[in-house]
């Protein structure tokens, strides 16, 4: 009899952590469906980069990568966008403890950190163009070094500036007074994914 | 708050050590196993900490967690074979 009862509550226990019905997350459907959103296009970015280094694996010549870019230059890259999270983790901490003020400010300061991010981008763009490379060609080895070039940092870029279009929409609504928490949150989520893969891009592609 | 500044002080030091990794002269092998453990960590901790997977429920770590590394991992497993026959391809028309 104690036995049973005892096997009851641990059954409880486990179907605490478990619970099935109306709540399985315990999270609100605009948190779960950004998560599956994140979930998702993570693979999508796991093919890429697993494509990427069966790519670079098999190639004949690699092109040297301190020949092709300023690596000072991608770090400093790196610096904006991580800096850039912390302050968009600020605006979550800041909106769950209703400081919508303070909210506003920190996205603003993260908005700004992408903007910064894209600008680099595109300056590094511009000069890998014009050193020659293309999608099917460059002038430093395996022609497939352009087409992932442009493919993995063109994909995480469109990616940065669609978390920019969600920043400024949302610091839009919270300065009108029209955001919600969960919205500042779902705009962090997005922006923390972001900040996610250049991690894996920085390590993968410009550090290996 | 402070809590994310200390996670971003972190996060700094982790992509300075792989920036002083690059420009010393490691052994490649030890090179890329620093660089993958350490890109893995600065993910796991963004994850943890920025994205607060480690205050969410279980079953939400666990979906997002598992069907990354297990689907990710499949993805990988099923390109290898097509990246090998290209790759043969490649040789054969090259050799002609």
């Amino acid at each position: 009899m104690v036995q049973r009862s005892a096997t009851a509550i641990a059954g409880r226990a486990v179907m605490a952590r478990w619970d099935g019905g109306v709540c399985p997350f315990d999270a609100g459907w605009r948190k779960v469906m950004m998560w599956w959103f994140i979930v998702t296009d993570g693979l999508l970015f796991g093919g890429f980069l697993a494509s990427y280094g069966y790519a670079r694996l098999l190639a004949f010549h690699w092109p040297d990568r301190a020949q092709v870019f300023s690596l000072p230059y991608i770090a400093a890259m790196t610096f904006v966008l991580i800096t850039s999270s912390a302050t968009m983790a600020s605006a979550v901490q800041a909106a769950r403890e209703g400081r919508m003020r303070i909210a506003l400010r920190f996205t603003v300061l993260t908005a700004i950190g992408g903007a910064l991010f894209l600008g680099m981008q595109a300056y590094e763009w511009r000069h890998v163009i014009e050193e020659g490379a293309r999608l099917n060609a460059n002038p430093w080895g395996d022609a497939a070094f352009g087409a992932y070039f442009f493919l993995l940092t063109g994909f995480h870029g469109t990616h940065v500036l669609t978390g920019l279009i969600v920043l400024v929409s949302t610091a839009i609504r919270a300065a009108t007074g029209r955001s919600t928490t969960e919205g500042v949150e779902m705009a962090g989520l997005y922006w923390h994914f972001v900040d996610l893969v250049w991690v894996f891009i920085f390590t993968l592609f410009y550090l290996l | 708050m402070k809590n994310y500044w200390i996670t971003w002080a972190v996060l700094l030091v982790f992509t300075v050590a792989m920036l002083w990794a690059d420009a010393m002269s490691i052994p490649r092998t030890v090179f890329v196993v620093f660089m993958l453990g350490a890109m893995l960590t600065k993910a796991t901790i963004i994850g943890g900490n920025f994205m607060h997977l480690r205050s969410e429920r279980l079953p939400l770590v666990l979906t997002v967690v598992i069907g990354l590394l297990v689907i990710g991992g499949l993805l990988y497993v099923l390109i290898a074979p097509d990246a090998v026959r290209i790759h043969e391809m490649v040789r054969a028309a090259q050799a002609k």
